[in-house]
This record gives structure tokens, C-alpha cells and sequence, in this order.
């Protein structure tokens, strides 16, 4: 058992998001966009586009301007992913002393590292908990979820309650061994998972929660890239500038082919 | 629907499918659905435009053409027919619904 | 559940190409033009799968806030076709069904399509305030063109389909009648002016096509006699072609097929005329219609398409203007300020012509609808349409006194001054952009 979780399913989880995404991403880009969806006014040049794409990633305005506190949470439940993610990525490496290539101490280092790895680690359990409670309470929302919409709550908030738990208790998880671990999955040279009931149950959640991102909504971080772009396109200039000529007609020219199939 | 005997066919709205079926009888039913209280001659006068420009056009006029011809003023046309020229005018005049951003 | 408008009866749609499709095959024939879509337009599948139900568009939607009915919610309102969609489609709606938000095709969906999709304005707000940029208008046009598809579709539509097919416009204008309307138009401007300013039907090798709205040619003459003074002034070479006697494309709001067809009137008689230059009148979806739709529907094109206001606003500073002393605000219409970028012109242009512009909150891209975009003008639907202007109604009592409301748009002509009523605000004048230019240029005596 603890085979197959700690040296096959991790493969198998990372293949299926990576496949997965690949998929439902190419679904979306192989079709067409007939008709330009430019919603005005729309940025004129092309940095002024990516701006207006990543503002959004990055600031959520529409919920700025929409709901505030939904903002709130929504923000910095990301956030603090963001963060979370990118402490794991940094800290497995350095084991928190990453910080010594700015000039602090080994001990400044670890203990800066562990507060922000704490705080953001409970951050995001707070936003997480709001966001969910904010699901079940206001009635329009309610209506509107489907029980998929809890469990991904429900997925997330348990990843977060188990790395927590392995940060702020005294449990004595062994960091090392983790890293080592970790090394081998990487390396393609798989060694024996460390026991520790807490490290399994989050690991193995979090390759649960890569086999099921890319047949959820939450492959909304693509979506979103992929949607936001149609919107910001340029809309068309006339007289069109590609020559009537059917060749490039064609090839350039988005023309519709759906419709009456009867 | 059967009017003073003979059966008309009228559509979802109330107003008449074929327009050769119009015939002044008709006009009394039509003006209690319109909120037409009593039909005076000024109700006829623009009736009777409205007749003769859909024969000749075979479309309802421009409304401020049915105001100059007729020498009422749009505010008048409403009050003679509550629901305006376009709803309420056409209808009784037998003429089919004007249909577009009206 | 029974759809609020009277839908179009079979001999009716039959007659427009589109059969009645029994009621044992609707699902299929549903989910056969679903998969259509769905491979035609990549907004369709990117936007039913990316809703987080984070329910930002809520309170951005008029349509939700006005009647209060959850299904016009925008994100319910998709649900109504992304459930379908997730059932049908998605290996995960096969598979888990009610967990995953999927639903089976039963003898109300199609109902509540009629019902729900055609309360939704395609107005593109909640596009706006959505994070990912979904768009429910895209949701809405699909699921419209799908009912179209089987044959099921307000009377409304197509009785104007009909007549467009029939006369090249809405209102079913033959050509005597448009001749007439013309010379009507030109004696009014005679009468004022004392001048001979004509409005050219069908005039061969013309540089411009001018295409107004056919309710140009019925209700808002002012339009058309604001926009024949100003080709006047300009001296240019126009025309208006009979063949499209109308700047709408309803089938926009109701059939993809329809729409292209429509496009491709624009096409034909913009060759035929010979202009290089073609000019949308006042009409919102319409100029969306033409300016996002042309070359995707009927491929590319050697003539500009701009509309009147963009082209007034080029020419503003040559005309001799004398400011009306009015109070004036600006209703933006939809299609222009979120799909057509016209924004900034029409502000311009009301500057020049009055003495005082004031703006209502929000506006521009911000503004809401007027509660009959995309087409909602049906009669039977008034109380309906009269929620669907409440926040419309809100944001003109808020500015108090005006003297005129100007919105650019002929659907919204025809439903602001019955929502003004409705809600007792009717000490004002209302018309569009281009009769203020008309009323406001000093021409001949007047």
C-alpha cells in the first residue's frame, strides 16, 4: 500500500495532470474564434494587452470593483498559495536557509522561513474557511453550487489542515528524510516513502488534487488565460487587410462552419 | 374568433392575420381591447389614413407623416388611442402589427 | 413552466428555414447543434467550464437585480445550458452526475431556455465583472441559435426575420414606401431649412453607403434627418441602398445562420453601390454585428465600416453647430460601449450641440442596459421588460431635471420612453445622437 502511494501514485498523478491539462487546454484551443469577442474598450498594444491579462491574474479587479469582500478572500486565498507553492519549491531545496544568500544567519533564515511558511499556511486555512462558509450562507450562491464546488473546498482545506498541522505541532516530522524523498521522486530513482501517517495523508492528498484539477473547474487558472485573451483581442480593421485572394482566405480568415447540420 | 357572425382570424396580439378581413364592425371590438372609450370622427379620420397609406404602401406610415396629414399632434394621437399609433391606431385600422425596434 | 412571449407558430418558423423539430427528437437534434457550437466557437467550451460559481456577477446583472428571479442570475443563467453541457459532454458529467453539476435533458429544459435566455439582455456586463471574462451573451446566443435550430423561437423574431427576408429590414418597408418616407423627410427639412437636401435611395457609384436603422424610417425620423443634414453639409456622395434598409441583424439575437445571411446583404450592396465607405446608422447590436461579425460571416471585405458617430466625431469641428440650451445626458448603449468602442465619441458630439452634458453613474462601459437589448420588445413581455429597466429607470431620476435623454440606439428608443413612463419619469425629451447634430446645425434660414 504505502508502495503504491509513495512511489507509483505520485507518477501517476503528475502524468494525469500534466496529460489532463494538456487536454482540456488543446480542447479549447482547437477551436476557432469566429468572431472577435472584444470587449471595450480594449487595450490598443500588445503590452498594454498582457498588462490588462496579468492585472487580472494578479490583482483580481473585477472583484475589486464587484464585491469587496469578496476580493478579500478570494486574493488572498491565492496569495497565499502562491506563496505556499513557492515555499515548498524554495524550502524543499534549502530547507529554509535559503535566506543566507541574502546575508541573514542559518538561524534568522529558518525562523524567517518558518513564519512566512506558518503564515501563509494560515492564511490561506482562514480565507479558505470564510470561502466556504460564504458558499453555504449566501442563498443565491447556495443554489448555485453544485456538491463538486464543496469538495474542492473540502480537498484544498484538508491539504492546508495536514501541512499546518506538520508545521505547528510538535510532531516530529523529519524534514530531511522528506527532502530525500522528495530528491528520488524527482530524479526518477524512487526510494520508500517516510512513515510519518501526516506527511502520507498530505502527500497523498496533494496527488489527489493534481489527478482532479484538470476535470474541475479548477483548471480555471488556465481558463481564465485562455478566456481573458479572446476578450482583449484587437477587433477587426476594415477594409480587411489580407488580399481577396482564396488561398489566404482560407487560412486566415475565422469562417464559421457550424450551424444547420439538418 | 367569431365577430357579428363571421370568423376572423386574429393573431396572439389581437390584430388581424389577413387584412382583407377588416371591416368597420370590426373596429368597435377592436377599440374596447385598446382602451378606445368612443370612436369619434377624429378616431375615423386617422383610421381612414392609415387605410389608405397601407393599400397604396402596403406598410404603416411614419408616424410624424400620420400626424401632419391628419393635423393631430402626437400627444392628440395618444389620447385618441391610448396605446399609440403604432399598437393601438394599426390595430383598429386592421393594418398588421408594426413590427422592429418600435 | 410556460415562456412570458408568444412563440413563433410552426408554418411560421417553417417558413423562415427553420421546421418545427419534433418533440421526440428535440433532445437529440439539442445536443447535435450543441456539439456544432461547440466546435465552431471556442467561447462556448471555455466559458462553461471555467465558472468558479464565485457569484461576482449577481449584483452587476440589471436583469438579476431587476427581477429578482434567480435564473437570471448570470452564472444560473449559464447553468441552464452548462448542466446539459457537463451531462452530455464531459466524461466527468457522465461519470458523477449531480456531484459534479450535471443534469439530464427533461421536457422543462427547453422551456426554461425560452424563458431564461430570453430575458438576458447579451448586454456584456457580467463579462466585465467576471475574473475569468465570462461572457453569459456568448451562453445566450448559443442557446438561442440552438432553439432557432429546432424551430422554437419568439414571434417576435420571426416576424422580423420574415420581413428582413422579404424587404432587406424589420419593419417590412417595400420600396414605394421607402421613396415616400424619403421624399417625406426631405420636404420636413425643405419646410425647416429652406433648402433641397436630399436622402439618396439606391444612388449608383455612391462613395458612401449610409445604413440606418428602418425605424429611422418609421419613429425616429429625427435620426435620419440629422444624419441627411449632416452629408449634406459635408457634401459628400451617399446613398442608402433599399436593399438594406436596416443597420439591425437580429439574426445576432437569434440564428448564426441568419445573422451571416443578413452580413451578407451589407456585403452585396456595398459592392453593388460601389462605396468605399460604409456608415452604420444608430443601432447598437447591429454595429456589433458589423463590426465583429463581417469578416468572420462573409470573409474579408474592401470597403471601411464605421458608424455615424465615429464619423460625426471626425467631422465635428467643421460643422456650424449652434449649442441647443438643453440639459442633456447619455445613455450608453451596450453594443457600443462593450462591444463596439464607441465610447468617447458620442460625448463629444452631445458637447458640441448643447449647452449642458451631464453624465449618469455609472456609464460608459459601466452603464447598464435598458432592459431590451437583444431584442426584448415583445408586448406581451412589458412587465417583464419594465423590471429588466428598473436600474435604468434609478439612474436617470437620480440626475433630476433633464431636458433630454439621448441614446443612440433604436431598441433602446423604443424601450426607455415605455420604462420612463412606467416608472413616472416622463418630463423629458428622449432621442439619439444624431438628431441633437440635426437640430443643432444652422442650415439655410433656420
Amino acid at each position: 500500500m504505502l508502495f503504491f502511494i509513495g512511489q507509483v501514485f505520485p507518477y501517476l498523478a503528475v502524468g494525469v495532470f500534466i496529460v489532463g491539462m494538456i487536454w482540456r487546454v488543446g480542447k479549447w484551443l482547437r477551436v476557432p474564434v469566429p468572431f472577435q469577442l472584444t470587449l471595450s474598450p480594449a487595450p490598443v498594444t500588445i503590452s498594454s494587452r498582457f498588462g490588462k491579462v496579468c492585472g487580472e491574474l494578479l490583482l483580481f479587479p473585477s472583484l475589486w470593483c464587484g464585491d469587496r469582500g469578496l476580493w478579500l478572500w478570494a486574493w488572498l486565498m491565492h496569495v497565499s498559495l502562491a506563496m505556499v507553492i513557492g515555499g515548498h519549491i524554495v524550502g524543499i531545496s534549502s530547507i529554509g536557509l535559503q535566506f543566507m544568500d541574502i546575508g541573514f544567519t542559518a538561524g534568522q533564515s529558518l525562523a524567517l522561513s518558518a513564519l512566512m511558511g506558518t503564515s501563509s499556511g494560515v492564511v490561506m486555512l482562514v480565507a479558505l474557511i470564510i470561502l466556504l462558509y460564504r458558499r453555504t450562507a449566501v442563498p443565491e450562491i447556495k443554489r448555485l453550487s453544485d456538491p463538486a464546488d464543496y469538495f474542492d473546498l473540502l480537498l484544498i482545506l484538508a491539504i492546508v489542515v495536514s501541512g499546518l498541522h506538520m508545521r505547528m505541532t510538535s510532531l516530529n516530522v523529519d524534514l530531511m528524510a522528506i527532502r530525500a524523498y522528495l530528491g528520488g521522486i524527482i530524479s526518477f530513482h524512487p526510494i520508500p516513502i517516510p512513515k510519518e501517517w501526516i506527511f502520507v495523508s498530505h502527500f497523498f492528498l496533494v496527488n489527489v488534487l493534481l489527478i482532479y484539477i484538470p476535470f474541475s473547474k479548477l483548471v480555471h487558472f488556465a481558463g481564465s488565460i485562455v478566456n481573458q485573451s479572446m476578450l482583449v483581442a484587437p477587433a477587426p480593421v476594415y477594409p480587411s487587410p489580407i488580399k481577396t485572394n482564396s488561398a489566404n482566405v482560407s487560412a486566415k480568415v475565422r469562417l464559421w462552419e457550424g450551424g444547420n447540420s439538418q | 374568433m367569431i365577430i357579428d357572425g363571421k370568423e376572423i382570424e386574429l393573431d396572439e396580439d389581437g390584430f388581424l392575420v389577413d387584412p382583407a378581413d377588416w371591416a368597420e364592425n370590426l373596429v368597435e371590438y377592436f377599440a374596447k381591447q385598446e382602451d378606445v372609450s368612443e370612436l369619434t370622427e377624429k378616431h375615423w379620420k386617422v383610421i381612414n389614413y392609415l387605410r389608405d397609406y397601407f393599400k397604396k404602401f402596403e406598410v404603416a406610415p411614419m408616424v410624424r407623416k400620420l400626424c401632419k396629414e391628419t393635423g393631430f399632434s402626437l400627444k392628440e394621437i395618444y389620447e385618441l388611442f391610448p396605446t399609440g399609433p403604432a399598437k393601438g391606431a394599426c390595430k383598429l385600422a386592421g393594418l398588421p402589427k408594426p413590427t422592429g425596434c418600435v | 413552466m410556460k415562456p412570458p412571449m408568444h412563440i413563433a407558430k410552426e408554418k411560421d418558423t417553417a417558413a423562415i428555414g427553420f421546421p418545427l423539430v419534433p418533440e421526440n427528437d428535440q433532445q437529440a437534434v439539442t445536443l447535435s447543434k450543441m456539439k456544432d457550437l461547440q466546435s465552431s466557437m471556442r467561447s462556448l467550451m471555455v466559458m462553461l467550464d471555467n465558472c468558479t460559481k464565485c457569484g461576482n456577477c449577481a449584483k452587476q446583472c440589471h436583469s438579476y437585480l431587476g427581477t429578482e428571479d434567480y435564473f437570471n442570475f448570470p452564472a444560473a443563467r449559464a447553468e441552464l445550458m452548462r448542466r446539459i453541457y457537463k451531462r452530455y459532454f464531459t466524461w466527468v458529467g457522465r461519470t458523477f452526475g449531480r456531484f459534479a453539476g450535471a443534469e439530464d435533458f427533461d421536457d422543462e429544459t427547453l422551456n426554461k431556455w425560452l424563458t431564461y435566455f430570453y430575458q438576458c439582455n447579451e448586454c456584456r456586463r457580467c463579462a466585465q465583472f467576471c475574473p475569468f471574462g465570462i461572457d453569459t451573451a456568448e451562453v445566450t446566443i448559443a442557446a438561442r441559435h440552438i432553439l432557432s435550430e429546432l424551430g422554437l423561437m419568439p414571434k417576435f423574431m420571426q416576424g422580423i426575420a420574415a420581413n428582413m427576408e422579404k424587404t432587406g429590414n424589420n419593419m417590412g418597408i417595400p420600396i414605394p414606401a421607402i421613396l415616400d418616407c424619403a421624399e417625406f423627410m426631405e420636404d420636413e427639412m425643405l419646410e425647416e431649412t429652406g433648402l433641397s437636401i436630399k436622402i439618396p435611395i439606391d444612388k449608383p457609384n455612391s462613395d458612401i453607403l449610409y445604413i440606418p436603422s428602418s425605424a429611422d424610417f418609421f419613429t425616429n425620423i429625427d435620426t435620419m434627418i440629422g444624419a441627411a443634414k449632416l452629408f449634406h453639409y459635408l457634401g459628400v456622395n451617399w446613398t442608402i441602398s433599399s436593399n438594406i434598409l436596416e443597420a439591425a441583424n437580429f439574426g445576432l439575437l437569434f440564428n448564426l445562420n441568419v445573422m451571416r445571411e443578413h452580413n451578407e446583404r451589407l456585403k452585396t450592396a456595398a459592392g453593388a453601390v460601389g462605396a468605399k465607405l460604409v456608415i452604420q446608422g444608430e443601432c447598437g447590436h447591429g454595429w456589433r454585428a458589423a463590426k465583429m461579425y463581417t469578416e468572420g460571416s462573409n470573409g474579408p471585405v474592401d470597403f471601411e465600416i464605421i458608424h455615424i458617430l465615429e464619423y460625426c466625431a471626425q467631422h465635428l469641428e467643421k460643422l456650424p453647430l449652434k449649442k441647443l440650451p438643453m440639459r442633456v445626458t447619455l445613455h450608453d448603449p451596450c453594443n457600443y460601449a462593450r462591444a463596439g468602442e464607441i465610447i468617447e465619441q458620442p460625448r463629444a458630439i452631445i458637447r458640441a450641440c448643447v449647452t449642458e452634458f451631464v453624465e449618469m453613474t455609472p456609464n460608459r462601459e459601466n452603464n447598464f442596459c435598458c432592459g431590451g437589448g437583444s431584442g426584448i420588445l415583445m408586448d406581451e413581455m412589458m412587465e417583464i421588460r419594465m423590471k429588466l429597466g428598473k436600474k435604468k429607470a434609478e439612474q436617470v431620476s437620480a440626475l433630476g431635471k433633464l431636458d433630454y435623454l439621448a441614446m443612440p440606439c433604436s431598441i433602446c428608443k423604443a424601450q426607455i420612453p415605455a420604462v420612463m413612463k412606467h416608472y413616472g419619469i416622463d418630463n423629458l425629451s428622449m432621442g439619439g445622437v444624431m438628431d441633437l447634430v440635426g437640430k443643432a446645425m444652422i442650415l439655410g434660414k433656420n
